[in-house]
């Protein structure tokens, strides 16, 4: 009878810790209809905020690369936001890396023939002979000797996915030096926007430095099946080629007819390849005399020495290129350093049918990094030639705040005056390409004048970098009179610091705390309810061991 | 008795479960994860104050550059000695052929003909690179003293097929310097190796055929841990029944 007392005695300080709140809702209603409600009892309080260490929103411009200057008789136009192009690269680009000063070469970073620019075959004052060289780059991949990636490159404050690019010929490290494990800043995303002229005898070599077999596919450009020599062109391992071996190189040849926005990229496992980031814009700009093009935009964006078409219609040009990535795949170059793990997982074990994106970039950078280098400053009454590719798996509704733009061409080929539409959200299906006209016209249609004005995939998930808000292809049309001398928008609105941290993207800062830290703060525990399940969980063992003793001891 | 055998049979469960990544974290104890962080740490700063940038520069005022069709010589030194050298000790040559053709061991992509190096301290030592890929490669030396070698290094770069040759004039102390290709993963994918001055400061990891790799993946079947946990069940079950039996 004893030990009944016990078990019973037991079972009532089970049925005394739980939680009220716990019980059925009828049970509830019922017991309130007895008792009245609860006597009060403070929520949890509010967590202060975590401390935002924030990188250098716009790091200075120390060797004055943003203004506009004239180099090897090169007119380079200025870039105002906080990061631009370095222009001695350029003017290499520009004049051909074999026909400038050993000065700019060495200031340009590039080898010698990595573009290199010969004959004028037409005469009208221009090189029609055109050799560039291609390489390519793993980003954020693996090391044997460390757990941290190396070459390392951040598409956003402490987010860094392994990447696969084409890269123009840079020599020396890799590295920013020996110190580090930071990717020198011309080794980056996307791979570079490549330009040549309608008639041009150009010949690409690609250079394979990866430890993975790679071709280059000239998506919408014109060229041959096979080259002069009877050689595979294509770049299509299933028909025209084997693919490049590491350390192997291969030279594809082209003489394009007609103009147009185009795309590059790897055709080995497209799948994966292309996805991992070996894909461009690729532009074959219209023949004009004297038309000196900047044949690589490395980081793709403003171009700053557009081709002379261009510059006939057009006050400014902007590359744009939209992709997107996938963290499971990514990742996948950083789980091991043995290549033979590597081709494993990506090729076989990778399910791309199964795969979503969580990364969403322009030009090779996420929201914040798209404000520093990636934002499209204007005046008003300007006339501003946008060309998008997007190289995502998935397809993009580009949309601009406070501006209607016009559809020019699509997919490289220039539609008819009357087929041209207005609109302000442009359908683009993975690997397709517009030609916008941004105009700046304050007319009520075209633009609804000065400001900061968002341009961005209008889809939820383009906005975001692994589902945290802002971030992905987020950046904007900026008016110069918005735009800080350093070359930062003038905000009105929210602080950025938040952004530039890393632990925002890891989401670990409240989206609001800049603001209404004490509103919608992170929110602390209820330590009271966390003993009384304590109280519960060790009363309900030493009921159940009573319950299961007594039932023995009968036996 | 039971107890006892109880306990060896928790201790091989536990194991089963936990084997690889005990093998992991041993792995990341026997270097220096501190050290890690704050090399990362300081990649953080130096992207923030666009050292970048100063790369580009430092690059140019390498007053020790050579540059041609061939590649690049950076830094060559065939005459300065370093401070604690009273004269040149002895003279190496080194012929180094690098790519695709000697990545002789498994795992490996790119490789150099030679991957350790030894020489006396106060030596000078020729290496004659030549790149028998498609590609560029490199052969480059860090930790050199900085007042001889600007940012530390000695640098070969050799365009696809071609040879360069460089000397420089090692320290007197007893130290193991890096060697690698610093192209991106040409390192990591086996162009890494070592050059031991005197006796030198221990061996580097990854170098092939010479050290381990530092973070080794397992290279076990994919049934492993099922079988891991089959066998201690069994044996769990087999000293029990003796037990028993006893």
């Amino acid at each position: 009878m004893k030990g009944y007392l016990s078990i019973v005695l037991v079972f009532f300080v089970v049925l005394i810790a739980f939680p009220p709140g716990w019980y059925p809702g009828a049970l509830k209603v019922q017991l309130s209809g007895f008792f009245g409600s609860n006597e009060y009892r403070d929520l949890p309080p509010s967590v202060p905020g975590a401390k935002v260490d924030s990188q250098v929103i716009c790091p200075p411009d120390l060797l004055n690369w943003r203004a506009s200057q004239e180099i090897e008789g090169v007119n380079i136009t200025a870039s105002l936001p906080c990061v631009a192009d370095n222009p001695y690269t350029v003017a290499a680009f520009v004049k051909g890396t074999n026909n400038v000063s050993h000065k700019t070469l060495m200031k340009s970073g590039l080898t010698s023939d990595a573009v290199e620019k010969g004959e004028d075959l037409d005469g009208d004052g221009d090189p029609d002979v055109i050799h560039i060289r291609l390489e390519l780059v793993e980003l954020n991949g693996a090391s044997g000797d460390s757990d941290l990636p190396v070459t390392q490159y951040e598409i956003a404050p402490g987010i860094k996915p392994g990447l696969w690019v084409f890269a123009p010929k840079f020599a020396g490290m890799a590295r920013q030096n020996f110190e580090s494990k930071m990717a020198r800043a011309s080794l980056r995303a996307p791979s570079p926007v490549i330009r040549i002229e309608v008639g041009d005898h150009v010949k690409i070599t690609l250079e394979n430095t990866h430890y993975m077999p790679h071709t280059l596919h000239l998506h919408g450009s014109d060229h041959g099946f096979v080259d002069a020599d009877g050689e595979g062109n294509d770049g299509v391992p299933l028909t025209s080629e084997k693919p490049v071996l590491p350390g192997n190189a291969r030279t594809y040849e082209l003489n394009p007819r007609q103009p147009g926005t185009m795309f590059y990229h790897c055709h080995v496992q497209p799948h994966v390849h292309v996805t991992m980031g070996l894909q461009g814009m690729f532009i074959v700009e219209e023949n004009r005399p004297n038309n000196w093009l900047q044949t690589m935009n490395v980081g793709a964006g403003l171009v700053r020495a557009p081709s002379v078409a261009v510059r006939e219609d057009y006050s400014q040009e902007y590359d744009l290129h939209y992709t997107d990535l996938d963290q499971q795949l990514s990742e996948r170059i950083q789980d091991s350093n043995d290549p033979r793990l590597v081709t494993r997982s990506m090729h076989r074990e990778y399910d791309v049918t199964d795969a979503t994106a969580d990364y969403f970039l322009l030009n090779g950078k996420s929201f914040p990094y798209t404000f520093r280098e990636s934002i499209v400053v204007v005046e008003k009454d300007e006339n501003v030639k946008l060309r998008v590719l997007n190289g995502g798996t998935k397809g993009i509704a580009l949309h601009t705040h406070g501006h209607k733009f016009t559809v020019t061409d699509l997919d490289g080929v220039a539609l008819a005056d009357n087929a041209q539409v207005m609109r302000d959200v442009q359908w683009l299906a993975t690997a397709q390409r517009a030609d916008l006209a941004l105009s700046t016209k304050n007319d009520g249609l075209h633009a609804y004048g000065a400001g900061i004005w968002l341009f961005h995939d209008h889809q939820s998930r383009g906005i975001t970098t692994d589902g945290i808000g802002p971030g992905g292809n987020i950046s904007a049309i900026v008016y110069k009179q918005y735009l800080s001398e350093a070359g930062w928008p003038k905000t009105r609105g929210v602080s950025f610091e938040p952004f530039f941290t890393p632990q925002y993207y890891q989401k670990q800062i409240p989206v609001w705390q800049s603001y209404a830290p004490d509103l919608f703060s992170d929110v602390g525990y209820d330590w009271w309810l966390f003993a009384r399940l304590i109280i519960l969980s060790l009363s309900t063992g030493v009921f159940f061991a009573l319950l299961v003793s007594k039932v023995k001891s009968r036996d | 008795m039971i107890k006892s055998v109880t306990l060896l049979i928790f201790a091989l469960l536990l194991s089963g479960g936990a084997a690889i990544s005990i093998a992991a974290t041993t792995a990341v104890g026997m270097g220096d994860p501190k050290l890690e962080l704050k090399h990362e740490m300081k990649d953080e700063m130096q992207h923030e104050m666009q050292h970048e940038m100063q790369h580009e520069v430092q690059h140019e005022m390498s007053h020790g550059m050579s540059m041609d069709s061939n590649g690049i010589v950076m830094n060559s030194n065939n005459a300065e000695l370093p401070w604690g050298c009273e004269s040149i000790s002895q003279d190496y040559a080194f012929e180094v052929r690098a790519g695709r053709n000697y990545a002789l061991v498994p795992g490996m992509v790119f490789g150099m003909s030679q991957h350790a190096y030894n020489v006396a301290p106060c030596s000078r030592v020729t290496v004659t690179f030549s790149n028998e890929d498609e590609v560029r490669h490199q052969w480059m030396v860090h930790g050199l003293p900085n007042y001889l070698y600007p940012t530390g290094m000695f640098h070969l770069e050799a365009m696809a097929g071609k040879s360069v040759r460089g000397t420089f004039i090692v320290p007197g102390d007893d130290k193991t310097y890096l060697v690698h290709c610093d192209m991106a993963q040409h390192m990591e994918k086996g162009m890494k190796g070592q050059l031991k001055v005197g006796r030198g400061s221990g061996d580097l990891w990854s170098i092939p055929t010479v050290s381990d790799t530092y973070r080794r993946a397992d290279y076990l079947p994919e049934f492993t841990l099922w079988m891991m946990a089959l066998l201690s069940s069994v044996i769990f079950l087999v000293v029990l029944y003796i037990a028993r039996k006893k």
